[in-house]
């Protein structure tokens, strides 16, 4: 899973001359947290966040003459006196799984995307690796989800696998779930089909249990 | 007792779905039985099927999706878009017959020559989109009938309760912007059951925001689980809605013996859902119901499951002891 399909390729930037009322603007406009900041030769160079241009406007609470003053000094503020420079940036060879672990460890929403040139490729920000991650999950087809209880050795995916295969449904994925009880695992496979009997009947010739997720993640269920 | 009509036509099983396949001519013939032998044939009023009128459908469907499946049957082909919806010669006939019989009924309730029906129709219907066939389903029999009574009857709110144990997808998406039909389903969590859509949080768009809304209900649940949100979500939200006619998607696939869903219903559990629904049904839509069959494949409760059903409908509850 690599981010370049789950990019923005359209990437909203700024130029670091432009004031940062523009900045400010650019950023309600397009409902976006960060801008990468971008020389002319298309490399980059920095980002501003909204939260470096909300620190750096004037706020609401300060007098009207205090304001005037100010705004004559805002007015001249640019996005290269305000940007980040040391910027955290991603490869398109990175993976989904990078990008999500990278801005968890260093709280960022957004992280721009970048070629051997510093040429900005596009931005990938924490909704877009979701909707990675929900296309990765094949939740975006119809289909449905079986819990399957095996035998904690090597081979099983497979049999499972290939099982489906024969079935000739389509998947969307399979989950592997471990330590459901010792010596067992549990494959959840999203299968792109409403016709689940065959498949079942056939897993469970298999010698493959079929089980309630819910009996994984809950307590016991009240009696009915 | 109620004067309750029921459509059925030996042409229904003429669509073949092959071998491996849940839905069967089969089931169509165990309802059957069960009405059968529950005698509660001779109390029921047969309804004609005839095809429907092509602009029926048109008033839901797009005009090449109808072509497509009409030509993917006549030229012979097995399947329409996906594996799921296998098709035969017939099926495009016998879905144009479903519709049209549908609406019959739907006329004999609306003239006030029934007081309800039951529609045992085959192929299915709450899955099929505007433009596509899905899990088995190719016209959604009960959103054209929804348009139906809208356009040629001038009724204003109609009201839909699917409590096949799958999420009605098509029938969602159809109504989803729009507050004149409301539609209300009670399913199996769609993380683990088909289609995968149907979540609680699914409650309409644009002006309709409010005329959709999902009960999921987790695998493993049953009677107590079906109770509660029946009582929690639909009854408060139909009562506020006030529909003139509801129409029921009768799916018996949430029975605990079906092997379609982890959803444990017991038969007595259906019969009280359809309780509550006729009770609805007497305080806001003068007793009109149209019940039209979606799935339920465990061919060994059908013909209870159906039977009650029916007998509910007659008002007859005695019969489902
Ligand atoms: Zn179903």
């Amino acid at each position: 899973m690599f981010i370049q399909r789950s990019m923005t390729r359209k990437v909203i930037t700024i130029h670091p001359e432009a004031g940062v009322i523009e900045a400010r603007d650019l950023l309600q406009q397009h409902k976006i947290h960060s801008l990468p900041v971008v020389g002319l030769e298309g490399t980059l160079i920095g980002i501003v966040t909204d939260r470096d241009v909300r620190s750096a406007l004037p706020a609401t609470i300060l007098s009207e003459a205090e304001l005037g003053q100010l705004k004559e000094r805002v007015a001249q503020l640019k996005v290269k006196d305000i940007m980040t420079t040391q910027v955290v940036t991603l490869s398109p060879n990175n993976t989904l799984e990078d990008a999500l672990l990278l801005m968890q460890q260093i709280h960022v929403g957004a992280l721009p995307v970048i070629d051997r040139d510093r040429k900005i490729l596009g931005i990938i920000a924490f909704r877009d690796i979701l909707r990675g991650f929900a296309e990765v999950l094949g939740i975006d087809e119809p289909g449905t989800l079986l819990c399957i209880l095996a035998d904690d050795r090597q081979g099983q995916m497979k049999r499972i696998v290939d099982a489906i295969t024969e079935e000739k449904i389509r998947f969307g994925s399979v989950l592997v779930a471990r330590g459901w009880e010792k010596g067992k695992r549990a494959f959840f496979p999203y299968l792109f089909t409403h016709n689940i009997v065959g498949i079942k009947k056939k897993l469970e010739g298999l010698g493959f249990t079929l089980i309630n997720p819910i009996e994984m993640y809950l307590e016991p269920l009240p009696p009915a | 007792m109620n004067r309750t009509g029921l459509l059925y036509d030996e042409r229904y099983l003429r669509h073949r779905t092959g071998e491996g396949h849940p839905e069967v001519p089969d089931r169509l013939q165990a309802i059957l039985k069960g009405l059968e032998d529950g005698n509660l044939l001779p109390r029921l009023t047969r309804v004609e099927a005839r095809p429907a009128d092509q602009r029926r459908i048109e008033t839901v469907h797009d005009v090449a999706h109808i072509r497509r499946f009409e030509e993917a049957c006549l030229m012979g082909k097995s399947e329409l878009d996906h594996p799921d919806n296998q098709i035969c010669y017939e099926t495009f006939e016998t879905a144009l017959l479903a519709v049209g019989g549908i609406l019959e009924a739907a006329r004999l309730v609306l003239e006030g020559r029934l007081d309800n029906a039951f529609c045992a129709v085959r192929p299915p219907g709450h899955h099929a989109e505007v433009d596509r066939a899905l899990g088995f389903c190719f016209f959604n029999n009960v959103a054209v009938t929804a348009r139906f009574i809208q356009q040629e009857w001038g009724l204003k709110r109609v009201g839909i309760i699917d409590f096949d144990v799958h999420h009605g997808n098509g029938t969602q998406h159809i109504f989803e912007r729009d507050h004149t039909v409301f539609y209300y389903s009670i399913h199996e969590h769609p993380t683990f059951a088909y289609p995968g859509t149907g979540r609680e949080f699914e409650r309409g768009l644009e002006t309709g925001y409010g005329y959709t809304l999902n009960s999921p209900v987790l695998p493993g649940y049953g009677d107590l689980e079906y109770r509660d949100a029946i009582q929690r979500d639909l009854i408060p939200a139909f009562d506020r809605f006030q529909p003139e006619i509801i129409l029921v998607s009768a799916g018996f696939d949430a029975h605990q013996d079906d092997d379609m869903s982890n959803i444990n219903l017991s038969t007595a559990g259906y019969s009280w859902i359809m309780e509550q629904i006729m009770a609805l049904a007497e305080r806001h839509a003068r007793g009109r119901v149209i019940s039209i069959l979606e799935g339920g494949y465990c061919l060994e409760r059908l013909p209870e499951l159906a039977r009650n059903h029916v007998g509910i409908l007659l008002g007859n509850h005695e019969i489902m002891k």
